[in-house]
């Protein structure tokens, strides 16, 4: 009797491995059925990511682990309005995760929690469905790195206190004691700089 | 639009939520009345934004961070504990029929120990029985002969065996009773040779064994006495087999 049990009992494994493998939309559709393997695999693929990205921002390994659960407890929580036929898994689990640690930051310094709120927009799930596969691919970031390196200090500068720090443009102009136009004028001429970079990649 | 473009600039600082409120708003507005150029440099935007943050040094984060998060989250890690949930409940399986295996066995076993000892038993008495009407100094001695009814048999003696009864027609004893044999001596008292019960045949074998002084055994009895045997005849025997002259 025992032994009519054993080849399913592989065939099984041998499935589960098998669907570690396949793509973010198909990841997207099992989080949505609330498959028990996909939240594994879902903090396989990015766990490193948010954990890195998070310790960036607050500089803290504990306050990190506690900030990449909230992470993930919000993604499993509201993936049920993600579209996972073209949405954006991975710029949206990102965007969780950055929030969560900018909302940290700011409750740590004080701040008025209304950017929490707008914040809390700007993640919602919507914002990241329709994207098509040339905006959504990661793997594009190491030509955005070989872009990054080819900034000036300042723009590298402006681009980590925008990212990493939440800082808004009037703040940044106060950090570095800029008007407020320049500061604006070098962000943007940055950002274009790096979106050509990848453009120019993507028609290549 | 000549306003669209200026916004495309924008969007990766206002999908950071980093632009003055001001900013924000217009292009709040503007993304509300569905523009799809707009909604498209968007997604670019969105893309790069991804892009620069998964820049962030790298940093491996300790193991129990997963185990926190998918306990967080209510799943269970699957991992490869199904199976070995399905080989713990294997083994317990084999182990409970192999243990029901070897209780009947150690049943069938004990059954056959029983049965050995008890055809052992038997057989060293007839063994003894044998041994007794074979030698040659054996001498028999019946009773009962033509008498219709009543216990009919042998007795042999022997000077070193003993004594031997075999006995048919002899009931069995009632419950609470037994059959006990005599040796008189002549003119002595009849000294008791051993209890023994007959068989649902009604035959019956006993041995009394030991030297007999065959020059003052006068006759062997059987009686019907209480279970535990008597000291001396409580009835009138059943069985008489006069010894004397041979």
């Amino acid at each position: 009797m025992l032994w009519k049990l054993l080849p399913v009992g592989l065939s099984y494994a041998l499935l589960q491995i098998t669907l570690r493998f396949k793509d973010d939309g198909d990841l997207a559709k099992r989080l949505k059925d609330r498959d028990p393997r996909a939240m594994s695999d879902l903090y396989d693929r990015y766990g490193r990511l948010a954990y890195s990205l998070i310790y960036r921002v607050v500089r803290n390994s504990g306050a990190t682990e506690d900030l990449v659960q909230e992470t993930f407890l919000r993604v499993w929580n509201r993936v049920q309005s993600f579209d996972q036929t073209r949405g954006a898994l991975g710029p949206w689990v990102l965007t969780v995760a950055r929030n969560r640690a900018i909302d940290y930051l700011r409750s740590v310094a004080g701040k008025m929690s209304a950017g929490a709120l707008e914040l809390d927009r700007l993640e919602s799930p919507v914002m990241f469905s329709n994207f098509d596969d040339r905006a959504s691919s990661l793997d594009r970031a190491r030509l955005l790195k070989i872009a990054f390196e080819k900034l000036t200090p300042t723009q590298r500068q402006l681009i980590e206190l925008a990212y990493y720090e939440g800082l808004s443009q009037t703040e940044i102009a106060e950090r570095m004691n800029q008007p407020l136009g320049t500061v604006k004028t070098w962000v943007r001429s940055a950002l274009k700089a790096l979106r050509d970079e990848i453009a120019g990649e993507a028609i290549a | 639009m000549s306003n669209c473009q200026d916004f495309h600039d924008d969007f990766e600082l206002y999908a950071l939520g980093v632009l003055d409120t001001d900013d924000q708003a217009k292009i709040d507005a503007h993304l509300r009345t569905g523009c799809t150029t707009c909604h498209a440099a968007l997604k670019d935007a969105l893309a790069v934004n991804a892009m620069l943050m998964s820049m962030a040094p790298e940093v491996v984060p300790p193991a129990r961070l997963k185990r926190r998060v998918l306990a967080g989250v209510g799943v269970q890690r699957m991992s490869w504990s199904w199976l070995a949930a399905l080989a713990a409940s294997a083994m317990l399986l084999v182990a409970l029929w192999l243990s029901v295996q070897e209780r009947s066995r150690a049943a069938e076993l004990a059954q056959a120990r029983h049965t050995l000892i008890q055809v052992s038993a038997q057989r060293d008495r007839l063994l003894q029985a044998l041994s007794f009407l074979n030698d040659p100094s054996t001498l028999p001695v019946s009773f009962g002969k033509g008498q219709p009814a009543p216990p009919r048999g042998n007795v042999f003696v022997h000077s070193k065996l003993g004594v031997l009864l075999i006995v048919s027609n002899l009931p069995p004893a009632q419950s609470g009773k037994t059959y006990e044999m005599w040796v008189i001596p002549k003119g002595g008292a009849p000294r008791p040779a051993g209890l023994f019960q007959s068989g649902g045949d009604s035959t019956a074998m006993h041995i009394l064994s030991g030297p007999v002084d065959l020059s003052t055994l006068g006759a062997v009895a059987v009686t019907l006495e209480p279970e535990a045997g008597s000291a001396a005849p409580t009835t009138t025997p059943i069985i008489v087999a006069p010894v004397a002259g041979l």
